[in-house]
């Protein structure tokens, strides 16, 4: 039936627009710095319980519920400025040291940021309530698919559109481009790569905390959400290839809709599925779909 | 080395505690004949990161209220009461916390564990270390059959499937005519035990009922589309889910962004435990909700429980869920025990005279009255009901509201769950 | 290194600690030695051959396991059977693990010891009719030197018999990698982590030499993880989770992965570190985190770095 067909993979499209999100922020971090933000998901979760949290302030002063994703853009993006402060305040110390210490740092925050939001907001479940019908109902081919996910999908497209316009036509996405493919050489020709760096980990960490807080509306901020998901960015960017956009693009979608697909046509699969994935493209084409050739 | 290092951790453990607690007034030195006079120290394990975390912040949350009441009227038999409190984790860090509140902190009891990986390894332990534990929550058929058959030291929760055989019960009652049912739990043995308990619960009644499709997301997925499409795919009459936290909120929202409920009926044995967050914007009314053992809006529910609920808004702003009535229940047993105790020994009971008079004693909790089998269970009530929106909150209720007690919906002790299950006379 | 006299003076403290010290300590000073046990076969991995796994709970949790599986299902109680069954079940696990796994290094082994060890998580957790899953399975208390010791407690048999047990394992243990290290084949390790271009070109087979590497750490990381399961008396799937990799890691760094002892040092850190904190403070996570960060950043080298007078630590990329 089309409707189960269009079910299963607005269902797999949507989860695909978030993980989109998270992944870039990780290829675009691996892919100047080379260094694999472990901590991805704990800004995921950061950009989610925020985005609640701003919303209730709107609302709570009277802002129209209508108007409900404003704020929570809004405070999902500025947030990501804590990304300027870990960069700034932690990884810069760390970038002439061997990856292996990289990551581990990136796994430090993973547990300073766990029980800095179970600090600031507790450890219950929090959600924006029913914002979420807010914006109704659509009818795509017998199937009903509520227009807010249509909303998120078509706002990570062009979040999506724009990383490719940023990289392909600004002087920016150039010095990008050129610091992944060749740091020396880059700073050689004068790039001030502290600079880089800064603006690519905070541009990173804004695109996690973004798809924290536009996923918010359709589930809840719970507890370890960043740890549960910081597997599948994983894997979307071992798909795509690391340090790929257009991997994390295209994995995001592997991933997501192939995860719908077996949760409608073998449940059991679900979890396994991805991790096995993950080894068979290690194993057999290690750079994924787009990373370039590895050692 | 070892001594500064034992002094500092009695230090940091009392200001820990007592941080904790908050300052309770305590009206000192009013302690009866054969009394020590220094606190009573009760160890309690509490979640405090992770999906249950909510549960465990409850469970506290109801024990230190208690605790506050209870220092404020002089303590237990003028002993004042201090929590020792410890997280509980994984099972084996569990364990390691479980030893330090016996051997370094020397408690008298130890209350909670919710998770069942937990309370599974809490059970030898305690029947080793020989001090009393009672659980808050978390016991399965596994525990109940393999690990503990005839515990001396551990007082077990109720069983975990309870809400799925009320809720087998209750299904027939007010929805006719369901002939396909789908389930939908978390992939550990909660979610499975429940699915299991309630389909055969539900043949009973309805033989020829049909189960076309079981989900078991794993505890922490936040995103269910997929598993909607596949239920939408199954077009059941029924979908039974027993999801207890946030995953809960999260099902009902998209299920309600697609209209899931307006063409299947809904029944959710556990979502109680997050009743505030089922707002009325996407919880339809008509579905079978359950609250396990404490609703908070219980019209018939006693001063208490109006108290505390008040207190409670006060305090959190928010409306307690049912773990905060297991951990007042196993805090108020164990004051109950030892005054019975003490009234026939006269002085401070042995750990040995708490527990035999824990047995069969029957106290008052929040919920209502609440007591232990003989054979370590606790007995209570279980309350669930059709959701409605005709309330003052913004999330709903349920009315009409069943109080199903587990003497009849809970296996008897020394049988076998699907054997009692199928013994049933209907 | 630390002087043969700190070490014959550190020695005499861990065989008397039980008697000195309250029972709680003494079941403390078990997870460390467990640890002690896994840590040496990482550090091989890591600090020797440099190759960072993010996966090594997979191994910890095959020994657990096993040992559960062996006294409850098949009835097998003693110890000295329970430790090579263990140590044999990660070897054969981390042969085809490891075969695939060496012929990528850093970021990418990393990735894939991380995938692996989730992919053994899953299975313990889904196929709970096998393993048990998120209830696990229990482990029986093992008989030692051939006895039951029926007549203790389990207190007493913990801090009695089973530590004693698991310090002769441990003893064992750091002689047989003591030699592994000293040996021609830990000079090769050391070569190959250094410059594996070197290496190979002194006819040093990079990958053949890692995969050993890698068996070895698996078996010791197997048999630590058998003893880590008695004194809890239940095993279950959080023991695979990759966060409890990151600890092993962890308590790699906190003591010190440049240095023989530098893991056994981070082990006991870590225990006592985390008994301390968890009780005082919620938020432990926070402290850990930052400590963490604070090694890497500050000092790599871990706390035999700030100890011993060695010169600065090879850190950096190149």
């Amino acid at each position: 039936m089309t409707a189960n067909l269009v079910n299963v993979l607005m269902g797999g499209v949507f989860h695909a627009a978030i993980l989109f999100l998270v992944a870039a922020g990780l290829q675009l971090v691996f892919g100047v710095q080379k260094i694999f933000n472990l901590a991805c998901g704990s800004f995921y979760a950061l950009g989610a319980y925020t985005g609640i949290s701003a919303v209730a302030y709107f609302t709570g002063h009277g802002g129209p519920p209508i108007l409900f994703v404003v704020p929570l853009a809004a405070g999902g993006l500025a947030v990501g400025l804590v990304g300027l402060v870990v960069e700034r305040g932690l990884l810069r110390f760390v970038y002439d040291r061997d990856e292996t210490f990289q990551l581990l740092l990136t796994f430090a925050l993973v547990l300073m940021l766990e029980d800095v939001i179970r600090l600031i907001w507790g450890s219950a479940p929090a959600s924006t309530g029913g914002l979420y019908l807010a914006y109704g109902q659509a009818r795509l081919l017998g199937a009903t698919v509520p227009v807010y996910n249509l909303i998120v999908i078509a706002a990570s497209l062009s979040i999506a559109l724009g990383m490719g316009f940023l990289l392909t036509r600004t002087a920016f996405g150039r010095i990008i481009r050129a610091a992944a493919d060749n740091r020396e050489m880059a700073e050689a020709l004068g790039v001030d790569m502290r600079w880089v760096y800064a603006r690519v980990f905070t541009l990173g960490t804004m695109l996690g905390t973004l798809g924290g807080a536009l996923v918010i509306p359709a589930t809840a901020a719970m507890s370890e959400m960043g740890i549960e998901l910081i597997v599948e960015a994983f894997a979307v960017v071992v798909i795509g290839g690391l340090g790929s956009m257009r991997g994390a693009f295209l994995g995001a979608l592997v991933v997501g809709v192939l995860r719908s697909v077996a949760i409608s046509v073998y449940p059991e699969l679900e979890m396994l599925l991805i991790y096995l994935i993950v080894i068979a493209v290690l194993l057999w084409r290690p750079r994924g779909l787009f990373g370039a050739a590895t050692a | 080395m070892a001594t500064t290092r034992r002094d500092f951790l009695k230090v940091a453990g009392v200001a820990a505690t007592v941080g904790a607690v908050g300052f309770p007034a305590v009206a000192r030195g009013q302690a009866k004949p054969g009394v020590p006079s220094d606190p009573v120290k009760i160890g309690i394990l509490a979640i405090r990161a992770g999906i249950a975390a909510p549960v465990g912040q409850a469970g506290l949350r109801g024990t230190e209220w208690w605790v506050e009441r209870v220092n404020k009227a002089g303590g237990i038999l003028g002993r004042p009461v201090q929590l020792v409190v410890e997280e509980e984790s994984t099972p084996k860090d569990t364990v390691e916390r479980y030893r330090k509140l016996i051997l370094q902190d020397k408690v008298e009891v130890v209350i909670g564990g919710i998770s069942t990986g937990v309370t599974l390894a809490l059970g030898p332990v305690a029947e080793e270390m020989e001090v009393p534990w009672l659980s808050w929550d978390g016991t399965t058929q596994k525990g109940v059959e393999e690990t503990m058959p005839n515990p001396k030291w551990a007082f077990r929760s109720v069983d975990n499937e309870v809400e799925a055989i009320v809720a087998g019960q209750l299904t027939p009652k007010y929805f006719k005519g369901v002939k396909t049912v789908a389930g939908i739990g978390n992939d550990y043995s909660y979610g499975h035990d429940c699915w299991e308990t309630y389909q055969a619960v539900l043949k009973r009644y309805i033989p020829d009922v049909k189960f076309v499709l079981e989900l078991f997301p794993k505890l922490g997925v936040t995103d269910f589309t997929s598993h909607i499409a596949a239920i939408q795919q199954a077009k059941p009459d029924l979908l039974m889910c027993s999801f207890w936290s946030g995953d809960a909120t999260i099902i009902m929202k998209q299920a309600a962004a697609v209209g899931l409920f307006k063409s299947m009926k809904g029944v959710f044995t556990t979502a109680g435990g997050v009743h505030d967050s089922l707002k009325k914007e996407f919880t339809p009314e008509g579905l079978l909700l359950g609250y396990n053992t404490m609703y908070f809006d219980d019209p018939k529910g006693s001063p208490l429980l109006k108290q505390f609920v008040r207190d409670y808004k006060t305090k959190y702003d928010g409306y307690p869920p049912y773990e905060c009535d297991h951990a007042y229940f196993n805090i108020e047993s164990y004051k109950a025990a030892v005054e019975k105790a003490y009234a026939t020994a006269g002085k401070w009971p042995s750990k040995v005279e708490v527990v035999r008079a824990l047995e069969g004693i029957e106290v008052e909790s929040l919920s209502g009255k609440r007591s232990w089998r003989p054979d370590h269970v606790q007995m209570c009530n279980f309350y669930q009901g059709v959701t409605t929106h005709k309330n003052s909150y913004d999330f709903v209720t349920i009315n009409p509201i069943e109080v199903v007690s587990t003497k009849i919906a809970m296996k008897p002790a020394g049988s076998k769950l699907i054997e009692w299950i199928n013994s049933w006379k209907i | 290194m630390r002087t043969p006299l700190a070490l014959g003076v550190v020695s005499a403290a861990i065989l008397v600690l039980p008697l000195v010290v309250p029972p709680y300590h003494a079941t403390l000073m078990l997870p460390f030695m467990a640890y002690g046990v896994v840590l040496l076969g990482f550090n091989l991995l890591f600090g020797y051959t440099g190759l960072v796994s993010f996966g090594h709970a997979l191994f910890i949790g095959i020994g657990a396991y096993a040992g559960a599986v062996l006294t409850t299902k098949l009835g097998v109680r003693h110890m000295e059977l329970i430790l090579p069954v263990a140590a044999l079940a990660a070897a054969l696990a981390a042969a085809p693990v490891g075969a695939l796994c060496v012929r990528y290094v850093k970021i990418y082994f990393g990735m894939l010891t991380l995938a692996f060890g989730m992919v053994f998580y899953t299975f313990l957790l889904k196929f709970y009719r096998l393993t048990g899953g998120d209830e696990g399975m229990r482990m029986l208390r093992p008989s030692l030197f051939g006895s039951e010791w029926a007549g203790f407690n389990k207190t007493a048999y913990l801090v009695g018999p089973y530590y004693y047990f698991s310090l002769a394992v441990l003893v064992v243990a750091t002689l047989v990698m003591w030699r592994i290290v000293g040996s021609p084949f830990g000079l090769c390790l050391k070569t190959i982590r250094d410059n594996p271009l070197k290496a190979e070109s002194l006819g040093v087979s990079v990958p053949r030499y890692r995969w050993y590497a890698f068996m070895i750490s698996a078996v010791y990381a197997a048999v630590g993880g058998a003893l880590l399961a008695p004194p809890t008396g239940n095993v279950d799937p959080t023991l695979a989770y990759w966060t409890h990799s990151g600890n092993v890691v962890f308590m790699v760094l906190l003591g010190g992965f440049a240095s023989f002892f530098g893991p056994l040092l981070g082990a006991f850190a870590f225990i006592f570190l985390q008994d301390t904190v968890m009780s005082v403070f919620p938020y432990w996570r926070l402290i850990f985190g930052a400590i963490l960060a604070f090694i890497v950043i500050v000092a790599p080298g871990g706390l035999m770095g700030l100890f011993a007078r060695r010169g600065p630590v090879e850190v950096s990329r190149r």
